[in-house]
């Protein structure tokens, strides 16, 4: 049995029980009292965390848990406030990405970093060029190119464009560019999010391929099914704080659940039985220009909350784009309360009684520069303008005080630009934007991404009341606990389609994958 | 008001030091004339903000100018037209190339860049054209007419406001208004920092920025008849050129964002001020002429620079305030 | 495919350029007319004479002409004058705008056809022959206007659009050596920020306005508000009169300031007339044109006679005050049709 050090304490390390790895348990890579700042939030906290060589150890957490962070800070791309990082028992102050890259530290983003327009061997030897006497050495990066492709199982030429490559085949020259800068620390941080099942089994092989040279890796993912396949370790965060360990015969599903959440699930989603009331959306034959030979049928009644799931490209987004006016419907009908209405723009829609809280919240879903007030009002100073277009300041500044009272909303003053709010404040201000309108009809797209456990639950709690006072709400969610937790009925989708809708009491987890993996086939097996 | 603090400083700045150094730079009649080639070229530079809060940007404003400063005095003198009809056909035309350049920009998705610049070759072209390159002038027969330009409301017996800033501070008055008292306005420093969040929340977003490139224009056509009362000879190939450059001097002088949705109408006001103050003291001052680019473009870095480190203290400060 | 579409568009475009640009050459071409260029320094009311001129000269000496107006100084003058190459003119009239570095483009026209200057000289080109004025001369002449009017002396702003250019440093050049009593000398220079002091007069200042009326108007107002005693301004290009009068109108200073002028701006004759203006030098630029053209037919035609040995035709500058003002503006306004 070996003994490794972290802070200053000697720490037991079993060995690792996965047949597969060739771990050598030596510690190559270690962080200790990680703390980080940012305006409004504190998101690291004392966070520690160490790297065997030849090791895949999984970080998990809820999303705004600190993750990404933690990746930033061990790749150089953020310094934490306090804190240390050791590499080789040795501390390292790491001052960019570059001074990481010259570790053997590589950061595999989230959003891929590759220049589309340029050839795949010139993304991988990017800022590393081999030249001579200023020439770049094209035929050795060819050949260079090609010799690495061939370790993470491409075979395609070096030459081509990487813009005509799958997000899949990204990913793993992504992984290639980290191996020929020899890196020996791979931190993935949600690798499969954009991925199709088999191009993430093609990247589990890598990985698996990866570990028995000896290349250590960090995964980040909230994927728990592939954490308990992949791992040989995992560290859960929460709040921004370490909240546990998992040896590899400890890595369980529920395990991992209850140290993220750090609560009883159950209690997590709160809903109520109410009557539901009489339909308030009527969706029939609907085309959205991305699917245009898919015509979705469906209804939504008042005070029912129902969820939209399926994975990431099946139609969903596209779904709520048209309905709330952004894309023009190919064709069909929608009727609002019984009325037939053509929605062309967003006006249209917000005229119809509809709302939209979009995906991406700080693009489409505010003004981030603006303070807490405009935003709060954007959408109803038109509606409460006085005569010849003035802004109404006393109509505005009460709606402002009330949304913040009512949602909760935590800003120092009202002025504040919406940037400096945390994540779940942001997402108060998109909704309270909405709610002095009175919308009918709330449509969400992933409510709770990105922002922390507390206000998710908070969101969660505000969907229940909305719903209970007669709006319907329509949410797409990837997060397929969210669906089951908070959906009186889910519609699946599968590539445009909507494949099945399910009742709150045939819901599953097992139902919902079925039809969301599009094997409608054997859907009720 | 904070932003303006800075752009207010480098006014004072230069008056004082000019002041100083050249006492008669303190005349009645050297006020008066900085007053009024402040006001000339603030209006201009009003439009240009407008256009740039809504994160475009407006290169035409110089042969705006120098189309509407041949015009007026074509159709005034040369075909004989009555004041009031000649001005409204003016707005008229600097009304319809707005619309054109905000259409082009929204609905066909061009760059603003683009659109502008080719405005910027199209209307000096047409000016030059029209003229023949002849040089436009109102002669002596519309004394009472550039009055609007070249009089004064009499304050003391040296000292009176000139008229052309007695326009500009309508014209900003009304901007302010629009801008911070208006639905609209507040649609536009919406849009301008993030037009599809404006857009996603109901707002006619093609619309306001339509509506921008016309108050860039309209107000562009009226500094042009205005210069060119003032000037009373308007040579077609140079009357307005590199205008536009200064009211984008002027407007991010004034603490206009290139990126879009900020700005202050006082701020961008004071801006105008600051590079006339600028103009008026190397002349004063006796600086060879050959120098003066180089002065005001040092200037206005030097302006844009401080400006910069000032709002990264106040974020840094304000972050610090944050945590603890 | 796309790419391919618009590569036949490309070809489509170009060959109906040439077949269109063939079909004008050929009808130029079927009067066997000579073609010659006449290229000026910028575009003014002043050029539109010349033109005028050199139409006239075209049309009694049956040659085709094409004066080109740059909008944009030596720049604008070189992509003109290779356009004219290239279509083949006889000869070319240039008023340089820069000579000293305009060496190249000269002997570009001079390899090609024929050339000549007006208006501003290239006496080291290998120009054959140029038509104007003696600008040193005329500055003298503007000069003496003012030492006429003002014969105690006193302190003097001149105003001008552009320095480096051979014209107006000779013209500045020939006010200064004027009213410092100096030899003739059009070789010296005089430092623009230097207060030149003479025994009578003291030219306090140059102020350039790079073509701008606006500014021309601005710096007028500038040296007045800096020189509360100023006793005269001169300026030296043809909208700078009209512009020191107005702002010296503005100031209520016209009985202070002796404003002398050059060029036959409407404004700067009316002022003559009227007595707030001394007087003006004048050119004559429709002599400039005609002149030149003249000159150029005849090359054309092989007829090497029209070169007079001290290769300068001149044109004399006139001064023009309250006793001549009536005439000449007639004769001016009967040379431009009106």
């Amino acid at each position: 049995m070996l003994r490794l050090f972290r802070s200053g304490k000697p720490v037991e390390v079993r060995p690792i029980q996965n047949p597969k790895s060739k771990i050598q348990n030596r510690l190559l890579l270690a962080a200790e009292h990680i703390t980080k700042r940012f305006p409004g939030v504190v998101a690291l906290r004392d966070v520690g965390l160490d790297l065997g060589q030849g090791e895949v150890l999984a970080v998990i957490g809820e999303n705004g848990a600190g993750k990404s962070t933690l990746m930033k800070i061990l790749a150089g791309v953020q310094p934490p406030d306090a804190g240390a990082i050791l590499l080789d028992g040795e501390e390292v102050v790491i001052t960019s990405p570059r001074h990481a890259a010259d570790l053997g530290i590589a950061l595999i983003h989230q959003e891929l970093n590759l220049l589309p327009n340029l050839s795949v061997g010139a993304n991988i030897f990017l800022g590393r060029e081999p030249q001579r006497a200023g020439w770049m050495q094209q035929r050795q990066i060819f050949a260079d190119s090609e010799k690495i492709l061939a370790r993470v199982g491409l075979d395609f030429s070096p030459n081509l464009l990487v813009q005509r490559l799958s997000i899949g085949h990204r990913q793993l020259v992504e992984i290639a560019r980290a191996l020929s800068a020899e890196a020996r620390v791979l931190i993935m941080d949600e690798p499969t999010s954009s991925l199709s099942t088999g191009e993430a089994e093609v990247l589990f092989g890598v990985i698996d391929d990866l570990r028995g040279r000896g290349v250590s890796i960090i995964y980040v993912s909230h994927r728990l099914r592939e954490v308990e396949t992949l791992a040989d370790r995992v560290v859960v965060l929460r709040d921004g704080e370490n909240a546990g360990e998992l040896a590899r015969d400890q890595i369980t599903h529920d395990a991992m659940v209850q140290r993220m959440v750090g609560r009883d699930v159950s209690q997590f989603y709160v809903r109520t039985p109410h009557e539901v009331g009489a339909e308030v959306l009527a969706v029939q034959d609907l085309i959205s220009p991305a699917w245009p030979d898919h015509p979705l049928t469906f209804s939504l009644r008042a005070g029912e909350i129902v969820g939209v799931a399926g994975l990431v490209g099946a139609g969903r987004t596209e779904l709520l784009r048209v309905l709330f006016g952004i894309d023009r419907a190919l064709g069909g009908r929608i009727a609002v309360g019984g009325e037939a209405v053509t929605l062309k723009s967003p006006r249209d829609a917000i005229a119809a009684g509809l709302a939209l809280v979009p995906e991406d919240r700080k693009q489409q879903g505010l003004v981030l520069d603006l303070a807490v007030r405009q935003n709060l009002t954007l959408a109803g100073v038109w509606r409460h303008r006085l005569a010849g277009g003035w802004l109404n300041r006393k109509q505005e500044a009460e709606d402002t005080a009330r949304m913040i009272d009512t949602l909760a909303i935590k800003t120092p003053t009202e002025t504040q630009a919406v940037r400096l709010l945390s994540g779940g404040n942001q997402q108060k201000v998109v909704l309270g934007k909405w709610l002095s309108l009175k919308p009918r009809i709330l449509l969400m797209d992933e409510p709770t991404r990105g922002i922390d456990i507390g206000a998710k639950q908070e969101i969660y709690r505000m969907m229940e009341t909305l719903a209970r006072d007669g709006i319907a709400i329509l949410f797409v969610s990837s997060e397929l606990e969210e669906i089951l937790g908070m959906s009186d009925r889910v519609l699946v989708m599968h590539d445009g389609y909507i494949t099945g809708e399910l009742a709150r009491d045939a819901l599953s987890e097992e139902a919902v994958m079925h039809l969301a993996t599009g094997r409608v086939d054997d859907f009720g097996f | 008001m904070k932003k303006i603090l800075g752009i207010t400083g480098l006014l004072v700045a230069v008056f004082v030091f000019t002041a100083a150094l050249e006492p008669n730079f303190l005349t009645a009649y050297n006020l008066q004339n900085t007053l009024r080639w402040t006001a000339l070229f603030g209006i201009i530079s009003i439009g240009a903000a407008f256009v740039i809060i809504t994160g475009g940007i407006d290169l035409s404003t110089g042969s705006v100018v120098g189309l509407i400063g041949v015009l007026l005095p074509m159709l005034l003198v040369g075909q004989g037209w009555s004041i009031p009809l000649a001005l409204a056909a003016v707005v008229v035309v600097s009304l319809i190339l707005g619309l054109l350049h905000g259409v082009l920009v929204t609905k066909v998705n061009l760059q603003p860049f683009v659109v502008t610049l080719c405005g910027l070759l199209f209307y000096r072209g047409i000016a030059r054209w029209i003229t023949g390159d002849a040089t436009q002038g109102f002669g002596t027969a519309f004394e009472g007419f550039r009055q609007l330009a070249i009089g004064r409301i009499p304050l003391t017996d040296s000292f009176g406001v000139p008229m052309p800033f007695v326009v500009l501070v309508v014209l900003a008055v009304l901007a302010g208004l629009f801008l911070n008292y208006t639905v609209w306005g507040r649609y536009m420093m919406a849009l301008g920092h993030n037009e599809e969040a404006a857009r996603f929340s109901g707002i006619n977003t093609d619309r306001m920025v339509i509506l921008a490139y016309v108050i860039g224009t309209v107000t562009a056509g009226i500094g042009g008849v205005l210069f060119a009362l003032d000037v009373n000879s308007v040579q077609p190939a140079v009357h307005g050129n590199f205008y536009e450059l200064y009211a984008i001097a002027a407007a991010v002088l004034g603490g206009c964002s290139l990126r879009g949705g900020e700005g202050s109408i006082l701020g961008v006001v004071i801006g105008a001020a600051v590079l006339r103050v600028l103009y008026n003291a190397i002349n004063i001052l006796g600086i060879p002429t050959q120098l003066e680019f180089a002065i005001i473009g040092a200037v206005i870095l030097l302006g844009v620079m401080a400006d910069e480190l000032v709002k990264r203290f106040v974020v840094a400060r304000s972050a610090a305030r944050e945590v603890v | 495919m796309r790419l391919f579409k618009h590569e036949i568009l490309l070809i489509i475009l170009i060959a109906g350029t040439l077949t269109l640009g063939g079909c004008g050459q050929k009808q130029d071409g079927a009067a066997d007319r000579p073609t010659v260029g006449f290229v000026t320094n910028g575009i003014a009311s002043f050029w539109v004479i010349a033109d005028k001129g050199a139409n006239d000269a075209a049309e009694e000496f049956d040659v085709n002409v094409e004066v080109m107006m740059p909008s944009d100084g030596p720049a604008g003058q070189r992509r003109l004058v290779q356009d004219l190459l290239a279509r083949g003119v006889d000869g070319i009239a240039i008023s340089p705008s820069d000579p000293k570095n305009q060496g190249g483009l000269l002997d570009e026209i001079a390899a090609n056809a024929d050339l000549i200057t007006h208006d501003s000289d290239a006496p080291e080109s290998s120009r054959l022959v140029y038509v104007g004025m003696d600008n040193y001369e005329a500055g003298r002449m503007c000069g003496r206007l003012l030492k006429k009017a003002m014969p105690d002396g006193g302190s003097v702003v001149l105003f001008i659009g552009l320095l480096g250019q051979l014209n107006a440093d000779l013209r500045r050049q020939g006010v200064i050596d004027e009213l410092l009593d100096r030899s003739h000398d059009s070789s010296r220079r005089d430092p623009v920020d230097q207060v030149i002091e003479g025994d009578k007069y003291t030219i306090l200042d140059t102020r350039v306005d790079q073509f701008d009326f606006a500014r021309a108007k601005g710096q007028a107002e500038d040296a007045l508000a800096r020189y509360p005693d100023l006793d005269a301004m001169i300026g030296l290009f043809v909208y700078n009169p009209p512009q020191i009068l107005e702002a010296v109108r503005e100031a209520g200073k016209l009985d202070q300031i002796t404003i002398v002028g050059f060029d036959e701006d409407d404004d700067t004759l009316q002022a003559i007339k009227d007595g707030t203006v001394v007087g003006t030098v004048v050119q004559n630029p429709y002599r400039y044109g005609y002149e030149s053209v003249r000159v150029l037919a005849a090359l054309a035609r092989g007829d090497r006679s029209v070169l007079p040995e001290s290769k300068f035709i001149d044109i004399p500058a006139r001064e023009i005050t309250a006793e001549n003002v009536d005439a000449f503006w007639a004769e001016l306004k009967q040379l431009v049709g009106e």
